[in-house]
C-alpha cells in the first residue's frame, strides 16, 4: 500500500515535467468572435506547421474595456504565462510606455510594414519603435434599411438632423411598436467614446488638443454635439435600452429588423446578411457616417493588433504566431468568415476576396480617412473621464451639460498635465 | 516560559506567517502606496512621495463622494432586507416538517452559485429584449419592455435585487444556527405561562437570537461595503456612474488606469470604513454576550 502511494506520488511529480518536455506552450489572449471555429482552425494549422508548439488560447471579454483590464492585470504582474495578446488600437502607446509590449522592429521590417495601411501602423508606433502588427481595421459606418427609406421615397441622409427627421417620418408612418430609429453603442465603456467622438468631430469639435495638451470637451461645438445626441438621437428616435448596448446587442436589434439606422464597425455587414442571425438580408445599405450641416463626417479608427509581451520567455515562437495570424492568407480568411476588414493593402485588390466582400473596395477611402483617438500612454484615465461624462450627459434627460463638461475638462486637464512632466530618461 | 507554551508558540507560527504574508503585507503595502504618486503607464515619473495629497484629492473628488453615497445606500438597503428575509427563511427552516432537509439545501443554492455566474444570470433577466423580468411584468406586450440596467434610476435597484437574492440564504444560515441554540425548554416554559406565538417570538426568540443577528449583520455589512463582482458583471459602473461603488472605482483607478497610488488610497479608505464598522459591531456583540452571561 505504502509502495503504491510512493509510486503515485513520484508519478504525480513527474507528470507536469513530462508534459512540458513535449511541447512549448504559447499562451495567447485573443478576441471573442462570432465564429469561434475560425480561431480553432487557425491554431490547429499553426501547431501543425510548428511541431512542438502548443497554443493555449484564452478568449477575452467582448468589451474592449474589460479586455484591457484583463490584460493589464497580467502585464502589471509581469506574468510570464502570457506571450501573445490582441490589442485594441488605443493600447499600443500605453503598453509601450509602461514597458509591457515588446518592440517588434527586429522581426517586423519597415519594408514589411509598408505592406500595411498607414493608419493602423501609425497607431502601433511609439517613440520610433513598433509594438504590434495590425490584424484588422475598423471604422465607424452607418447602416440603414434600404427598403424602408425607398418605401418612403428618401435618399440616405446627408447629415445627422436629416437622419433624425427621416427616422421620425418612417416611425410615424410604420406605426410598428418594435421599431426604433437608431441603434448604436452608448453603454458606459470605450465604445461610447468612439460613438461620441464621431458626433463631436462631425460638428467640428475635438476630444482634446493634442498639441497643447488641453481638453476640448467643454468647447461649444463638442457640447452642441452631445446635446444633439441626448435630445434627438436618444430621446426622439432610440429606445433608452441603447444606453446599455455594446456592439452585439445593438447589431442584434438591427439584424432583427427593429432599427432603421445603425452605427457599427464593418463586421456588422456580415451579421446583417447572415441567414442565421438576420431578418433583413438584402435590405441593408452601408455608407460613411454623416456629419452635421457644414461639418465633415468622421469615423473613429478602430481595429485590433497583435503584440508580444515583454515578459514572454519565447519571443521568437511568439513572433511566428503573430506573423502567421497577420499573414495575407489568414487576413483573407478572417475577412471571409467574420467580415472584418484586412490591414494589408494587397487584399483590397484581391479579386477572390472582392468577389465575396464587394463593399471592401468602396470602403477603403473611409478606412484611410478614419480618425484615430488621440495617442497617449494616459489614454485609459482620459477615456474613463469621458465615458463618465458622456454617460451622465446622455442618460439623464435634463443633464447639465455645461457643468458636466467643465468638470470633465478639469479632470482631463489634470491627467494631461502629467504628460508635461514627461522629462523622459 | 513553560515548555508547553513554547510548543504552543511553535504551533501558531505557521498561521502567523500565513497571515503576515497574505493579509498583513498587502495591507501595509497599500498604506505605503497610498502616500505615493505612482502611475504604471508613465514609469519614468517614478514613485514620488506625495504625503497626504492622494487623500486630499479623494476628499475633493466628486466621483468618489458619489461612489461612497452609492455604496452606503447599497449597504443600507440590502443588509436589512437580507436579514429580514433571512430571518423569515430561518424560522421556516427551523420548524419540523417533511422535506425540511431538501428545503434547507435548496435555499442555499443562490448563495452557493459563484457570484460571477449569478450576476451574468441577472444581467440576462434584466435584458430589455428577452429578459424574464420584462416578461413577468408585461407578458407578451414586448413594446413596453424596458432596460432597467440602462436607466440610472433602476440600475442600482436591479443590482440590489440580485444581491439580496444571492445573500439572504447566507443570513438565513447564520440565523438558523442561532435558532438551534435556543432550547425547547424555554418555549415550553413560555407556553405554560400562556404566551402567544407572537409573544414567544418577541420575548423569547428575538432576545436569544440577538448574538446571531448581530453576527450576520457584521458579516453582511462588511461584505456589502466591498461589493464589486455584481457591478463588474452587470453594469461596469454605468449608466451615468449610477452603480459606480467605491470598490469598483478603486479597481478602475488601479487596474484600468494604472494609478496605483490613488487606487491604494481608495482601497485604504474602504478598509478603514469596514474596520471602524467591524470594531463597532464587535463591541456591541461583546456587550451583548456579557449581558447574556449576566442574565
Amino acid at each position: 500500500m505504502r509502495d503504491l502511494f510512493c509510486i503515485f506520488a513520484i508519478l504525480f511529480c513527474l507528470l507536469p515535467q513530462a508534459v512540458n518536455a513535449q511541447a512549448t506552450l504559447l499562451r495567447a489572449v485573443i478576441s471573442r468572435t462570432d465564429t469561434p471555429q475560425l480561431w480553432d482552425d487557425a491554431i490547429a494549422e499553426f501547431e501543425q506547421q510548428n511541431p512542438g508548439v502548443k497554443v493555449v488560447k484564452e478568449i477575452a471579454p467582448n468589451s474592449s474595456t474589460q479586455f484591457h483590464d484583463l490584460l493589464t492585470q497580467k502585464l502589471k504582474n509581469r506574468d510570464t504565462r502570457l506571450d501573445v495578446f490582441f490589442m485594441d488600437v488605443i493600447w499600443p502607446s500605453e503598453f509601450a510606455s509602461a514597458g509591457w509590449a515588446l518592440p517588434l522592429d527586429r522581426f517586423f521590417s519597415t519594408t514589411e510594414q509598408g505592406k500595411f495601411l498607414e493608419a493602423p501602423i501609425a497607431a502601433n508606433r511609439y517613440r520610433g519603435e513598433i509594438f504590434g502588427v495590425p490584424l484588422f481595421i475598423d471604422a465607424g459606418l452607418l447602416y440603414y434599411r434600404k427598403d424602408l427609406l425607398e418605401k418612403h421615397r428618401m435618399a440616405p441622409p446627408r447629415h445627422w438632423p436629416e437622419l433624425v427627421d427621416q427616422a421620425k417620418t418612417v416611425l410615424a408612418a410604420e406605426l410598428d411598436p418594435h421599431l426604433v430609429g437608431y441603434s448604436g453603442q452608448f453603454k458606459q465603456y470605450e465604445g461610447l467614446v468612439c460613438n461620441m467622438m464621431e458626433f463631436i468631430l462631425g460638428n467640428g469639435g475635438a476630444l482634446w488638443d493634442e498639441q497643447r495638451l488641453v481638453s476640448a470637451v467643454q468647447q461649444e461645438r463638442a457640447k452642441q454635439a452631445v446635446r444633439f445626441v441626448r435630445d434627438h438621437i436618444i430621446s426622439e428616435i432610440s429606445s433608452r435600452g441603447v444606453l446599455a448596448y455594446e456592439e452585439p446587442e445593438s447589431v442584434a436589434l438591427f439584424a432583427q429588423g427593429r432599427a432603421i439606422f445603425h452605427r457599427n464597425w464593418p463586421y456588422a455587414w456580415r451579421v446583417a446578411n447572415d441567414p442565421e442571425q438576420s431578418r433583413v438580408i438584402g435590405k441593408v445599405g452601408m455608407m460613411p457616417l454623416p456629419a452635421f450641416p457644414g461639418g465633415k463626417g468622421a469615423s473613429t479608427l478602430g481595429g485590433w493588433q497583435i503584440g508580444i509581451s515583454r515578459f514572454s520567455k519565447i519571443p521568437e515562437v511568439a513572433w511566428r504566431f503573430v506573423a502567421f495570424m497577420t499573414s495575407h492568407q489568414m487576413q483573407k480568411r478572417i475577412a471571409f468568415s467574420t467580415g472584418r476588414a484586412p490591414t494589408r493593402k494587397a487584399l483590397y485588390t484581391d479579386p477572390e476576396l472582392l468577389a465575396q466582400v464587394p463593399w471592401l473596395e468602396s470602403m477603403l477611402e473611409t478606412f484611410k480617412q478614419a480618425v484615430p483617438r488621440p495617442r497617449t500612454p494616459v489614454y485609459a484615465p482620459l477615456s474613463n473621464i469621458m465615458q463618465r461624462y458622456f454617460s451622465a450627459a446622455l442618460a439623464l434627460p435634463g443633464s447639465k451639460i455645461d457643468q458636466r463638461s467643465a468638470l470633465a475638462a478639469r479632470d482631463m486637464d489634470r491627467v494631461l498635465d502629467l504628460l508635461r512632466e514627461t522629462a523622459a530618461p | 516560559m513553560k515548555s508547553s507554551h513554547r510548543l504552543a508558540l511553535l504551533f501558531i507560527v505557521p498561521s502567523l506567517v500565513f497571515v503576515s504574508v497574505f493579509t498583513l503585507y498587502p495591507i501595509v503595502e497599500s498604506f505605503r502606496l497610498s502616500f505615493y504618486r505612482m502611475i504604471l503607464t508613465l514609469p519614468w515619473l517614478g514613485q514620488k512621495m506625495v504625503g497626504w495629497e492622494n487623500y486630499l484629492d479623494l476628499w475633493t473628488d466628486p466621483v468618489a463622494w458619489q461612489a461612497l453615497r452609492t455604496t452606503l445606500l447599497f449597504v443600507a438597503i440590502t443588509v436589512p432586507s437580507e436579514l429580514l428575509l433571512g430571518l423569515g427563511m430561518a424560522l421556516v427552516m427551523n420548524e419540523a416538517f417533511r422535506g425540511r432537509g431538501v428545503l434547507r439545501a435548496v435555499v442555499l443554492i443562490p448563495w452557493a452559485i459563484p457570484t460571477v455566474v449569478s450576476s451574468q444570470m441577472w444581467r440576462f433577466i434584466f435584458n430589455d429584449r428577452y429578459g424574464l423580468f420584462n416578461f413577468v411584468l408585461f407578458g407578451g406586450d414586448t413594446a413596453r419592455y424596458f432596460a432597467p440596467l440602462a436607466d440610472p434610476r433602476f440600475a442600482m435597484l436591479a443590482i440590489m435585487a440580485a444581491e439580496i437574492w444571492k445573500t439572504a440564504p447566507f443570513a438565513a444560515l447564520i440565523i438558523l444556527a442561532g435558532l438551534q441554540t435556543i432550547s425547547d425548554e424555554v418555549y415550553e416554559a413560555a407556553s405554560i405561562d400562556g404566551a402567544t406565538s407572537w409573544q414567544k417570538f418577541y420575548h423569547v426568540t428575538l432576545p436569544l437570537l440577538w448574538p446571531a443577528l448581530l453576527l450576520a449583520l457584521l458579516f453582511r455589512t462588511i461584505d456589502a461595503l466591498r461589493v464589486f463582482d455584481l457591478v463588474f458583471v452587470m453594469t461596469q459602473g454605468g449608466p451615468a456612474d449610477a452603480t459606480n461603488v467605491l470598490q469598483f472605482y478603486g479597481y478602475k483607478k488601479t487596474f484600468a488606469e494604472g494609478m496605483i497610488g490613488y487606487g491604494s488610497t481608495i482601497a485604504v479608505t474602504v478598509f478603514m470604513i469596514s474596520l471602524i464598522l467591524a470594531l463597532a459591531y464587535l463591541r456591541a456583540l461583546k456587550s451583548e454576550r456579557l449581558q447574556g452571561a449576566a442574565r
